[in-house]
């Protein structure tokens, strides 16, 4: 089950942000759901290779996000996003992300309903999650 | 910061006239895996041999679990695991002669079926003698000597210097194991700052003798930052910024390597000093360990 995350040493992400950040794409993409257990700290750091504090960190991460909980004694879990707390400064703050993007694509040239194209398209990548939802519905 | 296991207090070395280690001042707490970085020649093997009290310090001291390096008692030992620089073995003993012989330093806590199954899931035959070993095979004994006798410290000179992916891997894979047992420390160095990124929650950086750098991976690889600067106008002459290690200069843009200096403080010069556009650089350990050791002002190479 743990087969989507991989290490890259020698890459400028810190290895911790790279199992945090692979995590969190794994529930974006609804490779991993509401409920699901991870890894135990032990076990991913045996499997990967890497020091336990990393992945101890990389969840800490997680955990301060939301995005996971951890019960104690029985493990970490994935959230229900439907409880993930956001307020208006996390909205703004990810208009502002938006914003950085839309701003390097039009300074490369690309034209505005391209640049509409390619996040659709990247979009499409996290699909499973919307069919999911279309389900339940 | 948690117990210590190992802790050097203004531990110098003279060869003659030359300065190998400059008072140290290096702290090991208990349950870590630090990586010992510093460039060839930095004084990585010398303090080594100090803190294990195979060689006298011209000043300073060292100990290890709250006992003097110079004096350590069988008991102490027996608690510690060392590999050397390059494996070296006895050549003459066999693969089984070997290990009884290492036994013999740690008799309470040698575990002969751990050894056992090291060499036997290595492939080793038992017979050979270690002088007809490979290299490869030489530190996969040296690795099973290590840690068949449980160390509660784990303390490797440059261990997988020379060594295959594979094998080098054996020995990341054997430090993990180690360090999930509950109060284990390893310190080991080593080149390979992928190995390090990959098994270390802390480093230790020594550069011409002296410790640069002792900390947590993270606090490093947070520190450490490059920044590509472009002026309106004139480039300064005078760079005045906090944390800054080097300054390096082409026609249209400088490049700033910074220590420690946050995000915010950076954004605040740029708007301070007609800066019209700058951009924080992705670094990784390499890059960084690079830029920390490399002497303020050093030019680079010029190819005529």
């Amino acid at each position: 089950m743990t087969v989507w995350v991989q290490i890259t040493p020698g890459s400028n992400k810190p290895i911790y942000l790279q199992v945090a950040g692979q995590i969190s794409e794994a529930v974006a993409k609804g490779q991993l759901k509401t409920g699901d257990k991870l890894p135990a700290v032990r076990k991913l750091a045996a499997e990967l290779v890497i020091n336990p504090n990393t992945v101890a960190r990389a969840y800490t991460i997680l955990e301060q996000s939301g995005l996971v909980s951890t019960k104690t004694g029985s493990g970490t879990f994935v959230s229900d996003p439907k409880m993930i707390s956001r307020d208006a400064a996390d909205i703004n703050a990810l208009a502002e992300r938006m914003d950085n993007v839309i701003v390097r694509g039009l300074n490369l040239g690309i034209e505005a309903k391209d640049l509409l194209e390619m996040f659709k398209s990247r979009m499409a990548g996290f699909g499973k999650k919307e069919k999911d939802k279309e389900q339940e519905r | 910061m948690s117990e210590l296991v190992l802790e050097t207090k203004g531990l110098t070395k003279y060869y003659g006239r030359i300065l190998a280690v400059d008072h140290l001042d290096l702290k090991i707490p208990k349950g870590c895996i630090c990586g010992f970085l510093g460039r060839n020649g930095a004084g990585k093997t010398t303090a080594i041999k100090m803190m294990l009290g195979f060689l006298e310090p011209t000043a300073g001291s060292s100990a290890i679990f709250g006992c003097s390096s110079q004096n350590l008692t069988p008991s102490v030992r027996q608690r510690i695991g060392y590999v050397t620089e390059g494996h070296r073995l006895f050549g003459w003993m066999s693969i089984g002669r070997i290990g009884k012989f290492q036994k013999a330093f740690f008799p309470e806590q040698w575990d002969d079926k751990f050894f056992a199954d090291m060499i036997e899931y290595f492939g080793l035959p038992k017979k050979q003698r270690v002088k007809n070993l490979s290299i490869g095979q030489r530190a996969q004994v040296s690795l099973a000597l290590a840690l068949a006798p449980n160390p509660e410290l784990l303390i490797m000179d440059d261990p997988t210097q020379g060594l295959d992916a594979a094998i080098r891997r054996q020995f990341l894979e054997g430090m993990i194991q180690l360090i999930m047992r509950q109060g284990r420390t390893v310190l080991f160095s080593s080149h390979i700052l992928g190995d390090v990124e990959r098994v270390a929650d802390r480093i230790a950086v020594i550069d011409k003798g002296v410790l640069r750098a002792s900390c947590s991976l993270e606090q490093f690889q947070k520190a450490v930052k490059m920044v590509r600067v472009s002026f309106t106008g004139e480039m300064p002459a005078e760079i005045e910024i906090e944390g800054l290690l080097h300054c390096r200069r082409s026609k249209k843009e400088l490049e700033l390597v910074l220590v420690g200096t946050d995000e915010e403080k950076i954004e605040r010069w740029a708007n301070m000093s007609k800066v019209q556009n700058y951009e924080i650089v992705g670094m990784n350990l390499e890059d960084q360990f690079i830029e920390y050791t490399e002497p303020v002002n050093h030019k680079g190479f010029q190819w005529e």
